[in-house]
């Protein structure tokens, strides 16, 4: 394994609330992501995955444990990992261009780069359109891409997804799930997406990882191949293919038998 | 300031511009409410108009009251009377029937003049309300044994009618206009600060976070998204310090008020000149009416997602 930018967490466990009625997020966790990889985090709701997606974004300090990047401790927030939140966060007194522009303006780029920048990354999610409207102008999906262009401008290491498309209808999801898989191809971003459907996560992973119910605990880690195909394959057809459906079931014993 | 009529979901700022506002044709036969809600400029028209009526009928000398009107002079001066201590307050003019020498308005100041100096001092206190209550609310708002130690005294100090200290102000700091200034800014510095406080409370988290994973600095979170996140409340809060600037300013120009329009309306009641008093009246509260007005103007055109986000 490289450490070269691989992000590691170490013997991390998660309490909340006051000492004598404190509350068990997240058990020993120990957990290894490489640089290019697709890992799909898959499990029930209130199992602890948004916390571990903070943990690794910096939000809160692990209780116990420590989590490194290359190696070095993370302490807080930090531009090399990106954060696509799960209900979207943009900025409504910034129109759709200056929100995806805004890594980079905290960087300092120039005005000029960052036009050009934000143009290529709204072309990347079709938003070109919209780069002059303001976010509330835009629909749920829309603004998931805007988050998502406003993530790839500032160029992260990683980019951590909590449940990004939960809320999409279904046609929406599935086009966003491509073009998503798409732009990792592009890219070769280190993605942590993390999702309760166990389809998505089967489809987009190139690593699953199932979640038990809380304290959560990693209780299944297998490669998946589905989007990683040698030659392009409609999603359709992966989907009913014989071995993804098989993973699909193991993955989802794996989150019925971890209660 | 303006009660809605019927409760119904009409903007009260109405204006041509209102969705209400058009002169929709509506049928005869329509309710009352319905009628009022589409001609709103009708309504308000008509209702002045109703005003003024009342208000000459019982300023007019009626034949069948021996020649007097209702309500004497001195009590409720007529419409042509307010209106020529409106010009004269606006001219130079002899200082009384039949004499020689010529003043300039009233006091010697015109009416303009007597409005534009209560506009300055609050323009200046409002200004000052604004630089320090704006930096203290986020202070207060981020550092908490700022907010321990000072709330008590922000809360004691806004339950304080501002008349009740300008005589210690007037001590420290002269009759003439530091005191008012000093007495404004008091009055409107607190509602600053606890809109900023409450705007900088309401400030999504994940919204911070947002920023922080793009790299912003302490000071980058600031400008980009503590700022803009409150500029909805702060705006609210500056509404509030106006009007409360405002009706205390008058109060203050009761002491060595004039130029000031509260001033004069204050030193006319005292001299009997009812008609000058209640013209002052009139410029008060429409001067108030325009203020909020611009505000609330402002509010839609800097922050449009008000509401939205
Ligand atoms: N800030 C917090 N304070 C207290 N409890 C929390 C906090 N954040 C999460 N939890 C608890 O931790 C558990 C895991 O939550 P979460 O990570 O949001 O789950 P998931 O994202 O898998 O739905 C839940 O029981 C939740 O109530
Ligand atoms: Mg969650």
């Amino acid at each position: 394994m490289s450490r070269d930018k691989s992000l590691v967490i170490d013997g991390v466990r998660q309490f909340f609330g006051p000492k004598n009625s404190r509350v068990q997020a997240l058990s020993r966790t120990d957990l290894a992501i490489e640089p290019g990889q697709f890992v799909c985090l898959a499990g029930p709701s209130g199992c602890g995955k948004t916390t571990l997606l903070r943990l690794i974004a910096g939000f809160i300090k692990p209780s116990e444990g420590q989590i490194t990047v290359s190696g070095s401790e993370i302490f807080g927030p930090g531009p090399d990992r990106g954060v696509v939140f799960q209900s979207p966060t943009l900025y409504p007194w910034m129109d759709v261009a200056s929100n995806v522009e805004l890594g980079l303006k905290f960087q300092g780029v120039s005005k000029d780069q960052r036009r050009a920048d934000s143009e290529r990354y709204l072309q990347m999610v079709g938003l070109t359109d919209f780069a002059h409207r303001r976010t509330y102008e835009l629909s749920g999906g829309m603004q998931q891409r805007c988050q998502i262009a406003r993530v790839l401008a500032s160029d992260p290491e990683f980019i951590l997804m909590d449940e990004p498309f939960g809320a999409l209808d279904a046609l929406t999801r599935e086009r966003l799930q491509n073009e998503l898989l798409d732009i990792w191809r592009k890219t070769g971003k280190t993605i942590l997406f993390i999702t309760h459907s166990v389809d998505e996560a089967v489809f987009l992973g190139a690593r699953v990882l199932v979640m038990s119910p809380r304290p959560g605990r990693i209780v299944f880690d297998e490669p998946a191949i589905f989007s990683n195909p040698g030659e392009v394959i409609a999603a359709e057809e992966i989907r009913s293919l014989p071995a993804f459906l098989e993973l699909r079931e193991r993955v989802r014993n794996a989150i019925q038998h971890s209660h | 300031m303006v009660i809605p009529l019927e409760g119904l979901e009409y903007h009260p700022s109405g204006g041509p511009d209102d969705r209400h506002g058009g002169q929709a044709a509506v049928s005869k036969s329509a309710p009352l409410w319905v009628r009022v809600r589409k001609n709103f400029w009708t309504t308000r028209l008509t209702a002045l108009a109703a005003f003024l009526v009342v208000w000459w009928f019982l300023t007019t000398p009626w034949a069948w009251n021996g020649d007097k009107p209702i309500m004497l002079p001195l009590y409720l001066p007529s419409i042509p009377s307010v209106w020529n201590a409106f010009i004269r307050a606006n001219t130079i003019h002899p200082i009384a029937e039949g004499v020689d020498r010529e003043v300039v308005g009233e006091y010697g100041y015109y009416l303009w003049q007597h409005l534009l100096a209560t506009l300055q001092r609050i323009g200046i206190g409002l200004f000052f309300a604004i630089v320090v209550g704006l930096p203290l609310g986020l202070l207060m708002a981020s550092v908490k044994i700022i907010s321990v130690s000072i709330e008590p005294y922000i809360n004691f100090l806004r339950s304080l009618p501002p008349l009740g200290y300008i005589g210690l102000l007037i001590v420290w700091f002269g009759i003439d206009n530091t005191s008012k200034i000093w007495l404004l800014f008091l009055a409107a510095f607190p509602p600053i600060t606890i809109a900023t406080i409450a705007g900088v409370s309401g400030i999504k988290e994940d919204q911070i976070h947002a920023a922080q994973s793009l790299g912003a600095s302490r000071l980058q979170v600031v400008s980009s998204v503590t700022v803009p996140a409150i500029a909805p409340d702060l705006i609210t809060g500056i509404r509030v310090a106006l009007g409360f600037a405002w009706t205390t300013v008058v109060a203050a120009e009761l002491n060595n008020g004039i130029p000031g329009i509260g001033g004069l309306a204050y030193l006319s009641g005292t001299e009997l000149k009812t008609p000058l008093t209640i013209t002052c009246i009139i410029v008060i509260g429409v001067t108030a009416i325009a203020l909020d007005s611009i505000i609330k103007a402002m509010e839609r055109v800097l922050t449009p997602w008000r509401g939205k986000a």
